[in-house]
Protein backbone atom coordinates (compact mmCIF):
# COMPACT_ATOMS: atom_id res chain seq x y z
CA UNK A 1 0.00 0.00 0.00
CA UNK A 2 2.89 2.30 1.18
CA UNK A 3 4.95 1.68 -2.03
CA UNK A 4 1.73 2.45 -4.08
CA UNK A 5 1.39 5.83 -2.53
CA UNK A 6 5.17 6.53 -3.05
CA UNK A 7 5.00 5.51 -6.76
CA UNK A 8 1.78 7.03 -7.76
CA UNK A 9 3.23 10.36 -6.18
CA UNK A 10 6.57 9.63 -8.19
CA UNK A 11 4.35 9.49 -11.33
CA UNK A 12 2.16 12.80 -10.51
CA UNK A 13 5.41 14.45 -9.59
CA UNK A 14 6.83 13.64 -13.00
CA UNK A 15 3.69 14.27 -15.15
CA UNK A 16 3.54 17.59 -12.89
CA UNK A 17 7.37 18.55 -14.36
CA UNK A 18 7.07 17.25 -17.81
CA UNK A 19 3.35 19.57 -18.13
CA UNK A 20 5.73 22.37 -16.90
CA UNK A 21 8.51 21.90 -19.28
CA UNK A 22 5.73 22.00 -22.35
CA UNK A 23 4.21 24.59 -20.99
CA UNK A 24 7.52 26.82 -20.94
CA UNK A 25 9.49 25.66 -23.90
CA UNK A 26 8.46 27.16 -26.91
CA UNK A 27 7.84 24.46 -30.42
CA UNK A 28 10.57 25.21 -32.32
CA UNK A 29 10.23 26.40 -36.37
CA UNK A 30 11.99 24.60 -39.12
CA UNK A 31 13.87 26.84 -41.60
CA UNK A 32 13.86 24.95 -45.05
CA UNK A 33 16.85 26.33 -47.44
CA UNK A 34 15.17 25.18 -50.98
CA UNK A 35 17.00 22.48 -52.90
CA UNK A 36 20.55 24.15 -54.40
CA UNK A 37 20.24 27.10 -52.44
CA UNK A 38 23.47 28.51 -50.33
CA UNK A 39 23.28 28.93 -46.81
CA UNK A 40 21.54 31.61 -45.17
CA UNK A 41 23.08 34.46 -43.78
CA UNK A 42 20.78 35.41 -40.92
CA UNK A 43 22.77 33.45 -37.44
CA UNK A 44 19.80 31.78 -36.43
CA UNK A 45 21.52 30.29 -33.20
CA UNK A 46 20.91 33.87 -31.60
CA UNK A 47 17.42 33.76 -32.51
CA UNK A 48 16.06 30.07 -32.70
CA UNK A 49 12.55 30.14 -34.69
CA UNK A 50 10.10 28.54 -32.71
CA UNK A 51 6.15 28.73 -33.56
CA UNK A 52 5.14 31.46 -30.63
CA UNK A 53 8.40 33.54 -31.66
CA UNK A 54 7.04 33.49 -35.52
CA UNK A 55 3.16 34.02 -34.15
CA UNK A 56 4.34 36.65 -32.31
CA UNK A 57 6.35 38.66 -34.61
CA UNK A 58 3.01 37.94 -37.22
CA UNK A 59 1.08 39.77 -34.80
CA UNK A 60 2.99 42.76 -34.50
CA UNK A 61 3.23 42.68 -38.33
CA UNK A 62 0.15 43.25 -38.58
CA UNK A 63 -0.54 45.92 -35.34
CA UNK A 64 -1.17 49.53 -36.16
CA UNK A 65 -0.93 50.63 -32.91
CA UNK A 66 3.14 49.94 -33.35
CA UNK A 67 2.50 53.69 -34.75
CA UNK A 68 2.05 57.12 -33.35
CA UNK A 69 -1.41 57.30 -34.49
CA UNK A 70 -2.32 53.71 -34.73
CA UNK A 71 -2.66 54.13 -38.09
CA UNK A 72 -0.12 52.55 -40.41
CA UNK A 73 1.31 48.79 -39.63
CA UNK A 74 4.24 47.04 -41.07
CA UNK A 75 1.79 45.60 -43.39
CA UNK A 76 0.70 49.03 -44.78
CA UNK A 77 3.61 49.12 -47.21
CA UNK A 78 4.18 45.56 -47.29
CA UNK A 79 1.32 43.72 -48.49
CA UNK A 80 1.26 39.79 -48.82
CA UNK A 81 -0.93 40.39 -51.97
CA UNK A 82 1.76 43.06 -53.59
CA UNK A 83 4.64 40.68 -52.86
CA UNK A 84 4.83 42.48 -49.62
CA UNK A 85 5.73 45.93 -51.12
CA UNK A 86 2.91 48.08 -51.42
CA UNK A 87 0.13 47.74 -54.09
CA UNK A 88 0.29 50.99 -56.88
CA UNK A 89 2.33 53.24 -54.77
CA UNK A 90 5.24 54.96 -55.84
CA UNK A 91 6.58 56.04 -52.31
CA UNK A 92 5.08 54.73 -49.31
CA UNK A 93 2.45 56.93 -46.98
CA UNK A 94 3.73 57.95 -43.62
CA UNK A 95 2.52 58.91 -40.54
CA UNK A 96 0.02 62.68 -40.58
CA UNK A 97 -0.09 62.94 -44.57
CA UNK A 98 4.26 62.43 -45.08
CA UNK A 99 5.51 60.59 -47.80
CA UNK A 100 8.73 58.51 -47.91
CA UNK A 101 11.47 59.04 -50.55
CA UNK A 102 11.50 55.66 -51.25
CA UNK A 103 9.55 52.34 -53.03
CA UNK A 104 8.77 49.78 -50.19
CA UNK A 105 10.92 46.78 -51.76
CA UNK A 106 9.15 43.58 -51.16
CA UNK A 107 10.07 41.35 -48.44
CA UNK A 108 11.43 37.85 -49.26
CA UNK A 109 14.66 35.33 -48.84
CA UNK A 110 15.26 37.72 -46.39
CA UNK A 111 17.68 35.24 -44.56
CA UNK A 112 20.61 35.48 -47.91
CA UNK A 113 20.60 39.40 -47.32
CA UNK A 114 23.60 41.21 -45.34
CA UNK A 115 22.23 44.63 -45.57
CA UNK A 116 19.76 46.27 -45.85
CA UNK A 117 17.58 48.91 -47.81
CA UNK A 118 18.06 50.72 -50.92
CA UNK A 119 21.16 51.98 -49.84
CA UNK A 120 22.51 49.28 -47.64
CA UNK A 121 22.59 51.43 -44.56
CA UNK A 122 21.23 48.62 -42.32
CA UNK A 123 23.38 46.09 -41.65
CA UNK A 124 21.37 43.44 -39.85
CA UNK A 125 18.05 42.30 -40.24
CA UNK A 126 16.81 42.48 -36.35
CA UNK A 127 17.76 46.32 -36.75
CA UNK A 128 15.57 47.18 -39.58
CA UNK A 129 12.42 47.57 -38.16
CA UNK A 130 13.92 50.44 -36.11
CA UNK A 131 14.20 52.44 -38.94
CA UNK A 132 10.48 52.80 -40.00
CA UNK A 133 9.05 52.25 -36.48
CA UNK A 134 10.73 55.58 -35.54
CA UNK A 135 11.41 57.48 -38.73
CA UNK A 136 8.81 60.80 -38.49
CA UNK A 137 7.71 60.03 -42.54
CA UNK A 138 6.86 56.47 -42.10
CA UNK A 139 5.28 54.90 -38.30
CA UNK A 140 6.53 58.45 -36.49
CA UNK A 141 6.83 56.62 -32.50
CA UNK A 142 9.39 56.27 -30.57
CA UNK A 143 10.33 52.85 -29.70
CA UNK A 144 9.66 53.95 -25.24
CA UNK A 145 6.00 54.25 -26.59
CA UNK A 146 5.88 51.25 -28.81
CA UNK A 147 7.50 49.13 -26.13
CA UNK A 148 4.79 51.19 -23.20
CA UNK A 149 1.88 50.21 -25.58
CA UNK A 150 3.00 46.34 -25.66
CA UNK A 151 4.15 45.84 -22.36
CA UNK A 152 0.43 46.79 -20.71
CA UNK A 153 -1.16 44.82 -23.53
CA UNK A 154 -1.97 41.37 -21.83
CA UNK A 155 -2.13 39.08 -25.03
CA UNK A 156 1.22 40.70 -26.06
CA UNK A 157 2.65 40.14 -22.68
CA UNK A 158 1.17 35.93 -22.68
CA UNK A 159 2.97 35.51 -26.39
CA UNK A 160 6.40 37.34 -25.63
CA UNK A 161 6.11 34.86 -22.81
CA UNK A 162 5.62 32.05 -24.91
CA UNK A 163 7.93 32.97 -27.01
CA UNK A 164 10.80 34.43 -25.23
CA UNK A 165 10.10 33.16 -21.09
CA UNK A 166 9.79 35.40 -18.57
CA UNK A 167 12.05 37.95 -19.73
CA UNK A 168 11.15 41.58 -20.01
CA UNK A 169 9.62 43.04 -22.87
CA UNK A 170 12.74 45.08 -24.65
CA UNK A 171 13.37 46.35 -28.18
CA UNK A 172 16.05 43.26 -28.59
CA UNK A 173 12.82 40.73 -27.88
CA UNK A 174 10.70 43.08 -30.17
CA UNK A 175 12.85 43.46 -33.31
CA UNK A 176 13.37 39.33 -32.97
CA UNK A 177 10.14 38.45 -33.11
CA UNK A 178 9.53 40.44 -36.18
CA UNK A 179 12.83 39.30 -37.60
CA UNK A 180 11.14 35.27 -37.05
CA UNK A 181 7.92 36.50 -38.93
CA UNK A 182 9.77 38.01 -42.24
CA UNK A 183 12.32 35.28 -42.18
CA UNK A 184 10.25 32.74 -42.69
CA UNK A 185 8.86 35.05 -45.99
CA UNK A 186 10.56 32.40 -48.19
CA UNK A 187 9.91 32.22 -51.90
CA UNK A 188 10.89 29.39 -53.97
CA UNK A 189 7.94 27.94 -55.51
CA UNK A 190 7.47 29.67 -58.67
CA UNK A 191 6.85 28.19 -62.00
CA UNK A 192 10.42 29.47 -62.61
CA UNK A 193 11.62 27.27 -59.93
CA UNK A 194 9.28 24.39 -60.58
CA UNK A 195 10.81 24.53 -64.30
CA UNK A 196 14.50 24.88 -63.31
CA UNK A 197 13.25 21.36 -60.84
CA UNK A 198 11.72 19.50 -63.82
CA UNK A 199 7.96 19.41 -62.61
CA UNK A 200 7.31 22.03 -65.82
CA UNK A 201 7.57 23.46 -69.05
CA UNK A 202 8.39 26.90 -70.26
CA UNK A 203 5.94 27.75 -73.07
CA UNK A 204 7.65 29.39 -75.87
CA UNK A 205 7.57 33.08 -75.36
CA UNK A 206 8.94 32.34 -71.55
CA UNK A 207 11.78 30.54 -72.90
CA UNK A 208 12.94 32.65 -75.21
CA UNK A 209 12.33 35.26 -72.71
CA UNK A 210 14.91 33.71 -70.31
CA UNK A 211 16.93 33.12 -72.97
CA UNK A 212 17.38 36.98 -73.15
CA UNK A 213 17.27 37.24 -69.53
CA UNK A 214 20.20 35.23 -68.90
CA UNK A 215 22.23 36.98 -71.58
CA UNK A 216 21.01 40.92 -70.75
CA UNK A 217 19.78 40.68 -67.16
CA UNK A 218 21.21 38.00 -65.17
CA UNK A 219 24.89 39.17 -64.69
CA UNK A 220 23.18 41.88 -61.88
CA UNK A 221 19.65 39.90 -61.33
CA UNK A 222 21.45 36.40 -60.59
CA UNK A 223 19.34 33.58 -59.58
CA UNK A 224 18.37 32.34 -57.46
CA UNK A 225 17.49 35.11 -55.70
CA UNK A 226 17.18 37.29 -58.72
CA UNK A 227 19.66 39.53 -57.38
CA UNK A 228 23.65 39.40 -56.29
CA UNK A 229 22.77 42.27 -53.72
CA UNK A 230 25.29 44.97 -54.99
CA UNK A 231 24.41 48.45 -55.54
CA UNK A 232 24.56 49.95 -59.00
CA UNK A 233 24.00 53.40 -60.68
CA UNK A 234 21.76 52.18 -63.77
CA UNK A 235 21.33 55.50 -64.59
CA UNK A 236 18.66 57.29 -62.99
CA UNK A 237 18.50 60.59 -62.72
CA UNK A 238 18.50 62.82 -59.47
CA UNK A 239 14.99 63.86 -58.81
CA UNK A 240 15.38 67.36 -57.31
CA UNK A 241 12.50 66.72 -54.60
CA UNK A 242 13.80 64.07 -53.28
CA UNK A 243 17.53 64.30 -53.59
CA UNK A 244 18.46 60.89 -53.16
CA UNK A 245 21.75 60.04 -53.79
CA UNK A 246 20.91 56.49 -52.62
CA UNK A 247 24.78 54.19 -51.53
CA UNK A 248 26.53 57.96 -50.81
CA UNK A 249 24.70 58.82 -48.09
CA UNK A 250 25.94 55.41 -45.79
CA UNK A 251 29.75 55.48 -47.77
CA UNK A 252 29.96 59.07 -47.76
CA UNK A 253 31.85 57.81 -50.95
CA UNK A 254 31.56 60.22 -54.62
CA UNK A 255 32.15 57.00 -56.44
CA UNK A 256 28.44 55.30 -54.90
CA UNK A 257 26.43 58.37 -56.24
CA UNK A 258 23.39 57.67 -57.26
CA UNK A 259 24.04 53.70 -56.91
CA UNK A 260 20.85 51.81 -55.30
CA UNK A 261 21.05 48.21 -54.36
CA UNK A 262 19.57 45.29 -57.29
CA UNK A 263 16.25 44.85 -56.34
CA UNK A 264 15.18 41.06 -56.54
CA UNK A 265 12.82 40.22 -59.26
CA UNK A 266 10.96 37.17 -57.49
CA UNK A 267 7.39 38.37 -57.89
CA UNK A 268 8.36 41.22 -60.33
CA UNK A 269 5.04 41.63 -61.92
CA UNK A 270 3.26 41.98 -59.01
CA UNK A 271 5.54 44.47 -57.39
CA UNK A 272 5.16 47.69 -59.60
CA UNK A 273 5.40 50.63 -59.29
CA UNK A 274 9.62 50.15 -60.01
CA UNK A 275 13.03 51.65 -58.75
CA UNK A 276 14.09 52.67 -55.50
CA UNK A 277 11.37 55.51 -55.68
CA UNK A 278 9.06 53.83 -57.58
CA UNK A 279 9.45 56.01 -60.77
CA UNK A 280 8.43 53.19 -63.19
CA UNK A 281 4.49 52.00 -63.06
CA UNK A 282 5.11 49.09 -65.77
CA UNK A 283 7.94 46.82 -66.36
CA UNK A 284 7.38 48.68 -70.04
CA UNK A 285 8.96 51.96 -68.25
CA UNK A 286 11.51 49.89 -66.73
CA UNK A 287 12.72 48.16 -70.08
CA UNK A 288 12.09 51.72 -71.94
CA UNK A 289 14.83 53.14 -69.49
CA UNK A 290 17.81 50.61 -69.93
CA UNK A 291 17.24 50.46 -73.99
CA UNK A 292 16.44 54.09 -74.17
CA UNK A 293 15.92 56.73 -71.53
CA UNK A 294 18.81 56.14 -68.85
CA UNK A 295 21.70 58.86 -68.44
CA UNK A 296 24.95 57.71 -68.81
CA UNK A 297 27.65 59.67 -66.64
CA UNK A 298 30.94 58.49 -65.35
CA UNK A 299 29.18 56.45 -62.47
CA UNK A 300 27.22 54.29 -64.58
CA UNK A 301 27.79 51.14 -64.02
CA UNK A 302 30.12 49.46 -66.50
CA UNK A 303 27.41 46.86 -67.85
CA UNK A 304 25.71 49.70 -68.62
CA UNK A 305 27.85 52.23 -70.67
CA UNK A 306 25.87 51.38 -73.70
CA UNK A 307 22.62 51.05 -71.94
CA UNK A 308 20.63 47.23 -72.75
CA UNK A 309 19.43 46.87 -76.48
CA UNK A 310 16.23 45.33 -76.23
CA UNK A 311 13.56 45.10 -78.93
CA UNK A 312 9.65 45.32 -78.91
CA UNK A 313 9.77 41.89 -79.25
CA UNK A 314 12.48 40.88 -77.11
CA UNK A 315 10.56 42.76 -74.25
CA UNK A 316 7.23 40.61 -74.74
CA UNK A 317 9.30 37.77 -74.34
CA UNK A 318 11.17 39.56 -71.53
CA UNK A 319 7.61 40.14 -69.79
CA UNK A 320 6.59 36.21 -70.49
CA UNK A 321 9.57 34.91 -68.77
CA UNK A 322 9.34 37.18 -65.91
CA UNK A 323 5.89 36.47 -65.16
CA UNK A 324 7.08 33.18 -64.23
CA UNK A 325 8.64 34.63 -61.04
CA UNK A 326 5.14 35.29 -59.97
CA UNK A 327 4.82 32.44 -56.61
CA UNK A 328 1.41 32.59 -55.98
CA UNK A 329 1.74 29.86 -52.67
CA UNK A 330 3.78 32.63 -51.04
CA UNK A 331 1.04 35.45 -52.46
CA UNK A 332 -1.67 33.35 -50.79
CA UNK A 333 0.18 31.38 -48.34
CA UNK A 334 -2.65 31.63 -45.52
CA UNK A 335 0.43 31.22 -42.57
CA UNK A 336 1.67 34.90 -43.82
CA UNK A 337 -1.64 36.61 -43.23
CA UNK A 338 -2.66 39.20 -40.64
CA UNK A 339 -4.01 36.60 -37.16
CA UNK A 340 -7.05 35.17 -37.57
CA UNK A 341 -6.96 35.31 -41.30
CA UNK A 342 -5.80 33.18 -44.41
CA UNK A 343 -6.09 36.06 -46.69
CA UNK A 344 -5.91 39.61 -46.16
CA UNK A 345 -8.74 41.40 -45.54
CA UNK A 346 -9.69 44.15 -47.72
CA UNK A 347 -10.09 46.88 -44.56
CA UNK A 348 -6.60 46.40 -43.56
CA UNK A 349 -5.08 48.72 -46.14
CA UNK A 350 -6.67 51.61 -46.75
CA UNK A 351 -3.68 54.22 -47.07
CA UNK B 1 29.69 24.04 24.62
CA UNK B 2 32.81 24.07 22.88
CA UNK B 3 31.86 23.41 19.56
CA UNK B 4 29.10 26.13 20.07
CA UNK B 5 31.98 28.54 20.73
CA UNK B 6 34.09 27.63 17.56
CA UNK B 7 30.94 27.47 15.52
CA UNK B 8 30.02 31.02 16.49
CA UNK B 9 33.44 32.58 16.13
CA UNK B 10 33.81 30.81 12.82
CA UNK B 11 30.12 32.60 11.37
CA UNK B 12 31.69 35.86 12.65
CA UNK B 13 34.72 35.36 11.15
CA UNK B 14 32.96 34.85 7.77
CA UNK B 15 31.04 37.63 8.41
CA UNK B 16 33.88 39.68 8.82
CA UNK B 17 35.65 38.43 5.95
CA UNK B 18 32.30 38.98 3.39
CA UNK B 19 32.23 42.64 4.50
CA UNK B 20 36.04 42.79 4.25
CA UNK B 21 35.58 41.93 0.99
CA UNK B 22 33.12 43.24 -0.77
CA UNK B 23 34.47 47.07 0.56
CA UNK B 24 37.90 46.65 -0.63
CA UNK B 25 36.72 44.58 -4.20
CA UNK B 26 34.97 47.68 -5.87
CA UNK B 27 36.94 50.53 -7.89
CA UNK B 28 34.20 53.28 -8.39
CA UNK B 29 34.84 55.70 -11.46
CA UNK B 30 32.89 58.66 -11.58
CA UNK B 31 32.59 61.16 -13.86
CA UNK B 32 32.42 64.90 -13.66
CA UNK B 33 31.07 66.69 -16.49
CA UNK B 34 32.79 70.43 -16.30
CA UNK B 35 32.81 73.44 -18.51
CA UNK B 36 35.64 74.85 -17.93
CA UNK B 37 36.51 74.82 -14.53
CA UNK B 38 32.88 74.83 -13.35
CA UNK B 39 30.35 71.90 -13.09
CA UNK B 40 28.18 71.46 -16.26
CA UNK B 41 25.01 72.37 -15.77
CA UNK B 42 21.99 72.01 -18.08
CA UNK B 43 19.66 74.19 -19.91
CA UNK B 44 19.92 76.87 -18.00
CA UNK B 45 23.84 77.81 -18.01
CA UNK B 46 25.03 79.68 -20.29
CA UNK B 47 28.72 78.94 -21.88
CA UNK B 48 31.38 80.58 -23.98
CA UNK B 49 33.90 78.37 -25.69
CA UNK B 50 37.37 79.91 -26.84
CA UNK B 51 36.13 81.49 -29.67
CA UNK B 52 34.01 83.66 -27.63
CA UNK B 53 30.56 81.38 -28.80
CA UNK B 54 27.74 81.56 -26.81
CA UNK B 55 26.14 78.24 -25.98
CA UNK B 56 23.67 76.45 -23.53
CA UNK B 57 24.00 72.54 -23.22
CA UNK B 58 20.29 70.42 -23.06
CA UNK B 59 21.97 66.93 -23.84
CA UNK B 60 25.28 65.37 -22.89
CA UNK B 61 26.11 61.85 -23.22
CA UNK B 62 29.04 59.61 -23.92
CA UNK B 63 29.67 55.59 -24.11
CA UNK B 64 32.05 54.60 -22.29
CA UNK B 65 33.39 51.01 -22.95
CA UNK B 66 36.22 48.17 -22.33
CA UNK B 67 37.38 49.77 -19.44
CA UNK B 68 40.72 48.55 -18.74
CA UNK B 69 43.59 49.40 -15.36
CA UNK B 70 47.05 48.63 -14.97
CA UNK B 71 47.70 48.22 -11.25
CA UNK B 72 50.94 49.56 -9.15
CA UNK B 73 52.33 45.93 -10.47
CA UNK B 74 51.86 46.43 -14.09
CA UNK B 75 49.47 44.03 -14.48
CA UNK B 76 46.16 44.87 -16.89
CA UNK B 77 42.91 43.66 -15.48
CA UNK B 78 40.49 44.12 -18.34
CA UNK B 79 36.76 44.67 -18.07
CA UNK B 80 36.43 44.37 -21.66
CA UNK B 81 32.34 43.59 -23.19
CA UNK B 82 31.25 46.18 -20.25
CA UNK B 83 29.48 49.37 -22.33
CA UNK B 84 28.07 52.63 -20.06
CA UNK B 85 26.10 55.26 -21.15
CA UNK B 86 27.31 58.31 -19.10
CA UNK B 87 24.11 60.68 -19.47
CA UNK B 88 24.80 64.22 -17.64
CA UNK B 89 20.61 64.45 -16.94
CA UNK B 90 21.01 60.97 -15.05
CA UNK B 91 23.58 61.29 -12.16
CA UNK B 92 23.08 57.56 -11.23
CA UNK B 93 24.93 57.05 -14.59
CA UNK B 94 28.06 59.03 -14.03
CA UNK B 95 29.03 56.23 -11.23
CA UNK B 96 30.46 53.18 -12.70
CA UNK B 97 31.09 50.50 -9.77
CA UNK B 98 33.77 47.76 -11.09
CA UNK B 99 34.97 44.75 -9.27
CA UNK B 100 38.20 45.74 -9.13
CA UNK B 101 40.33 45.76 -5.94
CA UNK B 102 44.43 46.06 -6.39
CA UNK B 103 45.71 49.65 -6.29
CA UNK B 104 45.45 51.50 -9.82
CA UNK B 105 48.12 53.12 -11.85
CA UNK B 106 46.28 53.87 -15.53
CA UNK B 107 43.20 54.09 -16.57
CA UNK B 108 41.89 53.00 -20.35
CA UNK B 109 38.92 53.17 -21.62
CA UNK B 110 37.23 53.34 -25.31
CA UNK B 111 34.49 56.75 -26.27
CA UNK B 112 32.12 54.96 -28.02
CA UNK B 113 30.75 51.30 -29.25
CA UNK B 114 33.30 48.57 -31.48
CA UNK B 115 32.57 47.46 -35.01
CA UNK B 116 31.39 44.04 -33.85
CA UNK B 117 28.78 45.36 -31.08
CA UNK B 118 27.80 47.73 -33.61
CA UNK B 119 26.84 45.31 -36.69
CA UNK B 120 25.46 41.82 -34.32
CA UNK B 121 22.09 42.69 -34.13
CA UNK B 122 19.86 44.72 -31.22
CA UNK B 123 21.24 45.22 -28.10
CA UNK B 124 19.57 45.46 -24.76
CA UNK B 125 20.51 47.58 -21.46
CA UNK B 126 22.73 50.67 -22.08
CA UNK B 127 23.28 49.55 -25.66
CA UNK B 128 19.39 49.43 -26.48
CA UNK B 129 18.19 51.74 -29.07
CA UNK B 130 15.64 53.34 -27.29
CA UNK B 131 18.16 55.41 -25.41
CA UNK B 132 18.21 57.71 -28.20
CA UNK B 133 22.06 56.59 -29.16
CA UNK B 134 21.40 54.86 -32.03
CA UNK B 135 21.17 55.92 -35.84
CA UNK B 136 18.61 53.51 -37.17
CA UNK B 137 18.64 54.59 -41.02
CA UNK B 138 22.53 53.63 -41.08
CA UNK B 139 23.03 51.60 -38.57
CA UNK B 140 25.31 52.45 -35.78
CA UNK B 141 25.92 53.86 -32.17
CA UNK B 142 25.88 57.72 -31.06
CA UNK B 143 29.13 57.60 -29.38
CA UNK B 144 28.85 61.12 -28.26
CA UNK B 145 26.63 63.76 -27.93
CA UNK B 146 26.86 67.71 -27.24
CA UNK B 147 23.08 69.59 -28.05
CA UNK B 148 22.28 72.61 -27.16
CA UNK B 149 21.52 76.23 -28.39
CA UNK B 150 23.76 78.62 -29.59
CA UNK B 151 23.46 82.20 -31.00
CA UNK B 152 26.35 81.73 -33.44
CA UNK B 153 24.33 78.64 -34.78
CA UNK B 154 22.59 79.04 -38.08
CA UNK B 155 21.26 76.22 -38.01
CA UNK B 156 16.67 76.00 -37.88
CA UNK B 157 15.94 77.23 -34.10
CA UNK B 158 19.71 78.06 -33.33
CA UNK B 159 20.24 74.10 -32.87
CA UNK B 160 24.17 73.06 -31.58
CA UNK B 161 23.61 69.37 -32.66
CA UNK B 162 27.19 67.55 -32.63
CA UNK B 163 25.89 63.78 -32.56
CA UNK B 164 29.20 61.94 -33.41
CA UNK B 165 29.62 58.69 -34.40
CA UNK B 166 30.65 56.09 -37.03
CA UNK B 167 32.57 52.79 -36.86
CA UNK B 168 33.58 51.76 -40.48
CA UNK B 169 37.01 52.45 -41.93
CA UNK B 170 37.57 55.62 -42.99
CA UNK B 171 35.54 57.24 -40.79
CA UNK B 172 35.88 55.29 -37.28
CA UNK B 173 35.22 57.86 -34.50
CA UNK B 174 36.26 55.16 -31.94
CA UNK B 175 38.69 56.27 -29.67
CA UNK B 176 40.96 55.12 -26.91
CA UNK B 177 41.72 56.96 -23.63
CA UNK B 178 44.13 56.64 -21.19
CA UNK B 179 44.73 58.07 -18.00
CA UNK B 180 47.50 57.69 -15.82
CA UNK B 181 47.42 58.23 -12.03
CA UNK B 182 50.04 60.52 -9.92
CA UNK B 183 51.91 58.64 -7.76
CA UNK B 184 50.97 60.44 -5.21
CA UNK B 185 47.27 60.43 -5.88
CA UNK B 186 44.94 59.32 -3.01
CA UNK B 187 42.06 57.11 -3.42
CA UNK B 188 39.13 58.36 -1.14
CA UNK B 189 36.66 55.28 -1.05
CA UNK B 190 37.96 53.76 -3.98
CA UNK B 191 37.06 56.33 -6.18
CA UNK B 192 38.96 57.93 -9.29
CA UNK B 193 37.06 61.09 -10.39
CA UNK B 194 37.56 61.49 -14.16
CA UNK B 195 36.45 65.48 -15.41
CA UNK B 196 34.95 65.44 -18.68
CA UNK B 197 35.43 69.40 -20.32
CA UNK B 198 33.39 70.00 -22.74
CA UNK B 199 34.64 73.06 -23.80
CA UNK B 200 37.15 70.73 -25.37
CA UNK B 201 34.88 70.02 -27.76
CA UNK B 202 35.78 72.60 -29.69
CA UNK B 203 39.47 73.37 -29.54
CA UNK B 204 41.33 70.74 -28.50
CA UNK B 205 42.70 69.42 -31.95
CA UNK B 206 40.49 71.07 -34.43
CA UNK B 207 39.13 74.52 -34.05
CA UNK B 208 35.55 73.83 -34.97
CA UNK B 209 33.34 76.81 -34.32
CA UNK B 210 29.78 76.65 -34.00
CA UNK B 211 29.35 79.43 -36.68
CA UNK B 212 30.60 76.56 -39.35
CA UNK B 213 29.30 73.45 -38.22
CA UNK B 214 26.88 73.58 -35.86
CA UNK B 215 25.01 70.04 -36.83
CA UNK B 216 27.37 66.70 -36.82
CA UNK B 217 24.14 63.97 -37.47
CA UNK B 218 26.39 61.26 -39.47
CA UNK B 219 29.64 59.90 -39.57
CA UNK B 220 32.31 61.11 -41.62
CA UNK B 221 35.16 63.60 -41.22
CA UNK B 222 33.66 66.22 -39.03
CA UNK B 223 32.45 63.15 -36.53
CA UNK B 224 36.17 62.28 -36.65
CA UNK B 225 37.20 65.64 -35.99
CA UNK B 226 34.70 66.22 -32.77
CA UNK B 227 36.20 62.63 -31.73
CA UNK B 228 39.59 64.13 -31.81
CA UNK B 229 38.77 67.09 -29.72
CA UNK B 230 36.54 65.16 -27.32
CA UNK B 231 39.06 62.43 -26.63
CA UNK B 232 41.15 65.21 -25.02
CA UNK B 233 38.43 66.51 -22.53
CA UNK B 234 39.21 63.50 -19.64
CA UNK B 235 41.59 63.80 -16.87
CA UNK B 236 42.17 62.63 -13.40
CA UNK B 237 40.24 65.19 -10.99
CA UNK B 238 43.15 66.60 -8.64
Amino acid sequence: MRIMTIIFIFIFFVAGIAWINIDNKPTPLQFVVPAGWPQPIYDFKKNPLTKEGFELGRKLFYDERLSKDSTISCASCHQQFGGFATYDHNLSHGYNNTLTTRNAPSLQNLAWQKEFMWDGGIVHLDMQPLAPLTAVNEMGETLENVIKKISRDTSYKRMFKAAFGPVPINTQKLTMALSQFVLMLVSSNSKYDKVMRGEAEFILPEKLGYEIFNQKCSSCHKAPFFTDFSYRNTGLKLDSTLNDYGRMKITNNSKDSLKFKVPSLRNVAITAPYGHDGRFFSLQNVYENYRNKMVITDNTDSLLKHKIPLSNYETGQLTAFLRTLTDTSFLKNPMYAPPGYEVTPFFIHYH
Amino acid sequence: MRTWYFASLFVIFLIVAGFTRSKSAVTTIRFKNMVGNKEMVLFDEMYTNSFGEPFSISKFRYYISHISFIDVNNKEINMAGNYYLVNEADSLSKIIQLPVASAIKSISFFVGVDSARSISGVQTGSLDPMNGMFWTWNSGYVFAKLEGQSDSSHAPAHGLTWDVGGFRQRENALRKITLTLNDNYTFTNNTITINADVLKWFDAVHPLKIAQSPTCHQSGKLAMQIADNYSAMFSIAP
